[in-house]
């Protein structure tokens, strides 16, 4: 049955097509986020990625036969999709009032140009070839890569802690699809225990941003010299 | 039998029910010790089971202990019960002080009992995710510890910790995917798949590229909550603006589930990989006590200093896996022992040092020996003990890992010997000088007399040390062979 339902999400089955085509509108989202400087832009683009994402897990779901895809694609619309962004957006955006990142490292362009040489390195280091022939969309798990390294840029480029929140929450996007799809079959037990752990981390890293936004009036990591030796 | 392993992770939460029943610092503070001493018991007693009758299993491998997984959640076991013991002193202490609100309080109490239980409960897990989802859900309760004086300093250290550390433990989860996909060849149900007996079987089976994707990305990810150089950069803050008894578990017993969790993947991965994974650690192991050792010559912030030697101290565990074979992993696991009470002492003897000088500075304070007998010598013998020197238990694991070296590249062994003497030289620069010295005149509230509740931990650790140090309990070094065992 697993080989039958492996076949079905070959590249070139419908199911197929679709998942490749969500990873690729998942990794524009990721491009879209590094190269935005406004903060309620950073929140709609995860959100609609998170979306895409559910859309990816039900395909999946689909395709597989597999109950436990579809409860996850629907927590994945509900938290990621709809109550994370929406969290950021009243806890931290409209109550510190923040609109402009400018505490970004390097310029707009250099990030773009950075993050296109991460997924040409993430194509490069996983070729389809080195997966078991049709075991998966083959394009996802590269994409899958290359979402995880761009969600790391954001964190390293950005040093605002809402920017920082944000790329892990992308990395974290990225390591959800490569999940999916490489190992769709991951116990459902453990699946569940990641997305607690996900929301448990986004609440208490909420707290912790508007904890030091009153105290330093700004939460640019930069800012954060305190324990500077 | 399930229920008692069940009850090693469930009694510390003792101390998250207690808020409920509105109980003030004292009893807050009893709740916890009371829950460490009896996670100890249940500890001890499935230890001994798993002695007798090999490792208990259960739900489908969701459940799973064996002398290894024992092993290591005693040790956890003891520094929750020392570190348990600290916080009624440093409750009562911050409620007399006015330093914490009751809420603050509380919030102490429920995630001190969260943080010791998800720690314990990731020990006796047999299934790879689930132990992921158990050790970062253990990282989440320990950044609110970190956090929760809620002064700039220590939320700033607070979100360095949960941001670099959730980083590294993605990457953790990552490895968890690829090692899920390595066992892909198997004929085994998804469940199996990620279970530690099915996969250690059939680790030659393993498909070679996603395995060392797998042991890689574990090693780095796992290694961000070690500490190991160059992960380690929230360690320090984090370990420093904790309030003490915390730092103490950070430093004691949440660095070694980490490393616990690499254990078991060099265990997976070496029938594939071989020495492959031991020059990975050796790597990492010498990076994080050449980073440590450099650190510790600065002199300044002494809980800094404590959490610097807590990367040294990895490293050097980290170093003993890498020398590999029987003597280097028996090392490894002795000095995890070892290291773990010494530090949970040394970390409450900072908590003392701190509530009575007001400073986390070293140059703050002079001659701690004749203003606090106790807590200064136990600053002084407690150094002693962690930088290996005899009489005590980490001498004599440095020692074997060490030998375990020579039998390897003696150049290597060289090359540690000289790193621990360097690491010895700046520890003891500082904490001598705090120790010994002519005392400034304190305000009468500085030399206050000693707590009778705050010396236990302190005397009985370094009792243990010293016991340690002279003579290994049988039952001890069958437990270790035991667990060397379960990895080769």
């Amino acid at each position: 049955m697993i080989a039958a339902a492996v076949e079905s999400l070959s590249a070139a089955s419908t199911s197929g097509v679709l998942l490749d085509l969500s990873a690729v509108v998942m990794l524009l989202c990721a491009f879209a986020a590094l190269g935005s400087k406004l903060f309620d832009r950073y929140v709609a683009y995860y959100a609609l990625q998170s979306i895409v994402l559910a859309f990816a897990a039900a395909v999946v779901g689909h395709a597989l036969g597999q109950v436990d895809l579809w409860v996850l694609a629907v927590a994945t619309l509900l938290i990621k999709g709809i109550a994370i962004p929406v969290a950021t957006r009243r806890f931290l955006l409209d109550r510190l009032d923040l609109r402009r990142d400018v505490a970004v490292s390097t310029g707009l362009s250099t990030s773009l140009i950075l993050g296109a040489f991460l997924t040409a390195f993430a194509y490069l280091a996983i070729r389809p070839s080195t997966l078991p022939h049709a075991l998966v969309a083959s394009a996802v798990v590269p994409l899958s890569t290359a979402i995880i390294l761009l969600g790391g840029l954001c964190m390293v480029v950005r040093r605002h802690t809402i920017a920082q929140l944000i790329g892990w929450l992308i990395l974290e996007n990225g390591v959800f699809l490569g999940a999916i799809t490489l190992t769709a079959t991951f116990p459902f037990i453990v699946e569940a225990g990641i997305f607690l752990d996900l929301v448990a981390a986004v609440l208490i890293m909420i707290t912790f941003v508007s904890g030091l936004a009153e105290r330093l009036a700004t939460a640019a990591a930069p800012e954060l010299r305190e324990l500077r030796h | 039998l399930t229920a008692l392993v069940v009850l090693v992770a469930a009694l510390p939460l003792l101390g998250a029910l207690a808020p409920l029943a509105l109980l003030r610092a004292r009893g807050l503070g009893i709740a916890i010790a009371a829950g460490g001493l009896g996670a100890l018991a249940a500890a001890v007693a499935v230890t001994v089971h798993v002695e007798r009758h090999g490792p208990i299993r259960a739900l489908a491998g969701f459940l799973y202990v064996d002398s290894l997984g024992s092993f290591f959640s005693l040790t956890i076991a003891v520094v929750v019960t020392l570190a348990g013991v600290g916080s009624v002193a440093y409750l009562r202490a911050e409620e007399e002080r006015g330093g914490l609100t009751p809420l603050q309080l509380r919030l102490y109490a429920i995630f001190f009992a969260c943080f010791a239980g998800l720690m314990l409960a990731s020990l006796e897990t047999g299934n790879l995710g689930l132990l992921w989802v158990l050790i970062e859900a253990s990282t989440l309760a320990s950044a609110v510890l970190v956090g929760l004086e809620a002064k700039a300093s220590s939320l700033e250290a607070a979100w360095k910790y949960i941001i670099i550390s959730s980083f590294g433990v993605t990457m953790a989860l990552v490895a968890t995917l690829f090692l899920y996909y390595a066992a892909s060849p198997l004929a085994l149900s998804p469940n199996q798949r990620l279970t530690w007996p099915a996969l250690f079987t059939h680790a030659t089976l393993l498909q070679h590229d996603s395995l060392r994707l797998a042991f890689l990305l574990a090693v780095i990810g796992y290694g961000t909550k070690v500490g190991l150089a160059p992960m380690h950069t929230w360690l320090p803050d984090a370990h420093s603006e904790a309030p003490s008894p915390a730092s103490a578990m950070l430093s004691a017993a949440l660095l070694n589930t980490g490393m616990y969790a690499i254990v078991r993947f060099q265990a997976i991965a070496i029938p594939e990989l071989g020495r492959y994974t031991n020059h990975v650690l050796l790597v990492f192991g010498f990076a994080s006590i050449l980073i440590g050792a450099l650190f510790m010559v600065r002199r300044g912030n002494f809980k800094r200093l404590f959490a610097y030697s807590s990367v040294e101290h990895m490293g050097i565990i980290s170093v003993a896996l890498g020398f590999g074979g029987v003597l280097g992993v028996y090392g490894a696991l002795l000095h995890t022992l070892n290291h773990a009470i010494g530090k949970c002492v040394l970390f409450l003897t900072s908590g003392e040092l701190v509530q009575r000088w007001r400073t986390r500075e070293s140059s703050g304070i002079v001659g701690a020996l004749t203003t606090a007998p106790l807590v200064g010598g136990v600053l002084l013998l407690g150094s002693l003990a962690i930088l290996g020197s005899p009489p005590f238990g980490l001498f004599l694991s440095e020692f074997t890992i060490v030998r375990a070296g020579f039998r390897g590249s003696s150049l290597l062994a060289f090359l540690l010997l000289a790193l621990l003497v360097l690491a010895f030289i700046a520890f003891a620069r500082s904490t001598a000088a705090m120790a010994t010295g002519e005392p400034e005149q304190l305000e009468g509230e500085a030399s206050g007399r000693q707590s009778v509740v705050a010396a236990v931990p302190l005397v009985a650790g370094m009792a243990a040390l010293l016991l340690l140090g002279l003579w290994i309990p049988g039952g001890l070094n069958s437990l270790i062979m035991h667990s060397i065992g379960t990895i080769r």
